[in-house]
């Protein structure tokens, strides 16, 4: 049954690609970085607009911040950028990769405010037929 | 092949002296003595061997009871410590003198200690270890088999096995020379010579029932020009009953008479004859009684002293021996000193038709006499026999004419093993064959 | 859910964790101790060579003669446990988990393969029950305690499966799976899987024997 699962995943995932990469913020449903080449955990359903009206977020540098030579530059943000320009898929040394950055903005936010899903499977749902 | 599962109180088997040692017993005396000896004598070993078996039966295959009995699993090693040890730990030594009974048996009558399991267990859990803190127990209790505590009770009484009397000793020394003397007329047997090189030392049932060994080692030791002595007073006796008994305070005694007697005589080493289980009390088990890492005076055993006067170049061969021979790697000797090599290059040198049991060295099949099990007489004759029909197959298997045993509790085993299942294979000491074959 | 699920990879793990290691270091200690008071003998003729020599052919697939004669049990025994070392480590939900706890960056396992080696481990265990079951000299000596380091064990593994493909109730499979597992970590010091604590050294203590006084293979 899993192998099968994988190929729907894969085929769903080249599908929706090509519109995934032309789409706006507001369209995102989900957290399907092109950077990933592959996948081992299914993608994280995120929409993002509902997102943040419900956690209260105004300030876009929250996730798209900023970093100059380690340090966070204030109100300075990033949304014109992607998220794997800083955070490479394939981090070199010290660099902090792309699946971390997403763990560790999420997971961190997410306990702090005792708000949103915490464990594996709450964010990376098996979708289902 | 149907496996039954027995279980060991199914297959009792009277003997006076178990019967008698548990008539004595109340639950309340039992418990006192089994923490005697759990708390006095035994500690991490035990624990760790009883705690961490994990029960997987890897040990069965190894024991010949186990195979002969078409694969019981009452017989196989985890299945004896099943049978005795566990449930003493378990209960806190509170047991029926009924299980005494049973546990005495397994421990006395249904393992031979030839620690072949050992070699099967991937923990290297020691099996014959707790089957001698069994017997230990069993000792302290006054539940021993008859026949076997009549051997211990010779040894403590005159410091060899066989209720030899001390002029019987001589007399039988002075026979042999005499024999040998029509043979070699300049030949002796020197007594209580101070300063030898060699002191020889015999197990009780040489001179009893035995003594062709004694006049063959006298020729061996004459032709080869050796400077050796045998003790005229107790001490000669190497052999040791009583550590199979679970007598340790009498195992103490015989091995330092032994140690003693050749150190009075200020020997330089000591030489044991073909047996199995006294070097095993000399080398391993006595002398760490006494607190001897090793021993106080360089021990050898026959075997190792064969090979070294071939090597030597002081026993030459004059004739081949041209039957076909095969070898039986006795466990003390073997498992317990590693002289299988050296049996092999001095059979080889003197026998060309040299064919190898299979399984063979460190993991050929006991002969299911040691251990004392062959001591305890005739009432278990036929638990050892029947319980080794493996070994049989092996014999058989090889076709040989001639099986050579360098250890006497495996030559009466085997001896007792090919008659009853009809085999046509005669048994040999390695000195037979020497003494038959080397240049005079 | 969160709540619960906080508290069993937070403070509950470092109980578990706490017993393990804890519990590991006083049974080692007092095994130590027990040595030196009761079987002195252990100490005097323990050989770094030959305990080594022994411990590396028992730790060597079909490296000794019992392991040749029960292939399918050898292949049972090692496979069991190498997954079941690897994979808790290197997986990579696991991994995420060392790092977002101690920063430790570990290189993770792809999942398929963390996935059948989990089936792997329940597998072997399958395998050791039937033996348990099927083998007369295994069932002869079988307690009910042997039943119970079997099963938990396999908890960790079966939950882990169960809540990596989402069957069943997710969050609750989650929060089983952690619970089996530390409940395998405590049970370590105190169980038969003490072996993971004293195989080591009951294997080199015979190894010793057999290589420095007895001169014979113990393998």
């Amino acid at each position: 049954m899993k192998p099968f699962m994988k190929l729907i995943m894969i085929a769903v995932v080249m599908l929706i690609w090509p519109t995934m990469a032309m789409a706006d913020q507001e369209d995102i449903t989900m957290l399907l970085d092109p950077a990933f080449t592959t996948h081992q955990r299914p993608a994280v359903p995120f929409v993002h607009d509902m997102h943040n009206e419900k956690a209260g977020i105004e300030d876009c540098s929250v996730c798209h911040h900023v970093y100059k030579d380690g340090t966070l530059v204030e109100d300075e943000s990033s949304e014109d950028e992607s998220c794997s320009s800083c955070h490479p898929a394939k981090p070199k040394g010290k660099e902090l990769g792309l699946m971390r950055a997403y763990h560790q903005r999420c997971i961190t936010c997410h306990t702090e405010t005792k708000e949103g899903p915490l464990s594996c499977g709450q964010c990376h749902v098996k979708t289902k037929k | 092949m149907k496996t039954i599962t027995g279980h060991i109180s199914k297959r009792k088997i009277d003997d006076v002296g178990l019967q008698h040692g548990v008539d004595n017993l109340t639950p309340d005396r039992i418990q006192e003595v089994v923490q005697q000896v759990l708390k006095g004598e035994t500690g991490a070993r035990l624990q760790a061997y009883s705690e961490m078996c994990v029960r997987c039966g890897l040990c069965s295959e190894a024991c010949h009871f186990y195979l002969s009995h078409d694969n019981d699993p009452s017989y196989s090693p985890v299945g004896k410590v099943k049978q005795t040890i566990w449930p003493l730990l378990k209960n806190n030594g509170r047991v029926s003198p009924e299980f005494v009974y049973q546990m005495a048996q397994v421990a006395y009558t249904e393992c031979n200690l030839c620690k072949r399991c050992v070699q099967y267990c991937p923990f290297g859990i020691d099996t014959a270890y707790m089957m001698q803190i069994v017997r230990r127990i069993c000792h302290k209790l006054g539940v021993t088999p008859q026949y076997l505590q009549d051997t211990a009770q010779s040894h403590a009484a005159t410091m060899n096995q066989m209720w030899v009397k001390d002029d019987e000793w001589t007399d039988s020394l002075q026979w042999q020379e005499e024999e040998a003397r029509d043979e070699i007329p300049d030949l002796r047997i020197p007594l209580d010579k101070e300063g030898a090189d060699i002191f020889y030392s015999v197990i009780g049932p040489e001179p009893k029932f035995r003594t062709q060994l004694i006049y063959q080692a006298a020729v061996l030791m004459h032709v080869t020009g050796q400077n050796w002595t045998m003790p005229s007073t107790p001490g000669w006796d190497n052999s040791d009953m009583a550590m199979y008994s679970g007598d340790y305070e009498i195992m103490g005694r015989l091995k330092q008479k032994h140690f003693e007697s050749a150190m009075d005589l200020r020997c330089k080493r000591i030489v044991m004859g073909e047996c199995g289980h006294a070097f095993r009390s000399v080398y391993d088990v006595g002398n760490r009684w006494l607190g001897w890492k090793s021993y106080p005076i360089k021990v050898m055993h026959a075997i190792e002293f064969y090979w070294e006067l071939l090597e030597t170049g002081k026993l030459k061969v004059a004739k081949t021996f041209d039957k076909t021979v095969t070898l039986h790697d006795p466990c003390n000797i073997v498992r317990g000193r590693g002289l299988h090599e050296k049996a092999r290059e001095v059979l080889r040198a003197f026998c060309p038709n040299f064919i190898e049991m299979t399984p063979n060295r460190e993991h050929n099949y006991c002969c299911s006499a040691g251990g004392g099990v062959i001591n305890c007489g005739p009432p278990f004759k036929k638990t050892r026999v029947s319980g080794n029909t493996v070994k049989a197959d092996q014999l058989r298997n090889t076709g040989a004419e001639i099986c050579v045993a360098p250890c006497h509790n495996c030559h009466g085993g085997l001896e007792d093993i090919i008659h009853d299942n009809k085999l046509d294979m005669k048994l040999m000491f390695l000195i037979d064959i020497i003494y038959e074959c080397m240049e005079k | 859910m969160n709540a619960v699920y906080q508290f069993v990879v937070g403070p509950l793990a470092w109980v578990a964790w706490t017993i393990f290691l804890g519990g590991s270091l006083l049974r080692l200690g007092l095994m130590y101790r027990s040595v030196i008071k009761k079987d002195p003998v252990v100490f005097e003729y323990m050989s770094f060579k030959y305990g080594m020599r022994s411990i590396l052919h028992w730790i060597t697939p079909f490296g000794t003669v019992n392991w040749r004669k029960n292939p399918a049990m050898t292949v049972a025994t090692f496979g069991f446990h190498i997954l079941l070392f690897l994979a808790p480590i290197f997986l990579l939900g696991h991994v995420v988990l060392w790092d977002q706890a101690f920063g430790i960056n570990l290189p993770a396992l792809p999942e398929t393969v963390a996935d059948l080696m989990a089936v792997g481990v329940i597998a072997a265990c399958c395998f050791f029950a039937g033996r348990r079951i099927m083998l007369p000299e295994v069932s002869f000596v079988t307690s009910a305690m042997d039943w119970v380091v079997l099963v938990i064990v396999a908890l960790p593994f079966v939950t882990g499966v169960l809540a990596y493909h989402q069957i069943l109730n997710y969050d609750l499979m989650l929060i089983l799976h952690i619970l089996a597992g530390e409940l395998m970590l405590a049970a370590i010091p105190f169980t038969r899987l003490s072996h993971m604590l004293f195989g080591f050294f009951s294997r080199a203590y015979m190894g010793s024997e057999f290589g420095a006084v007895r001169h014979a293979k113990d393998w």
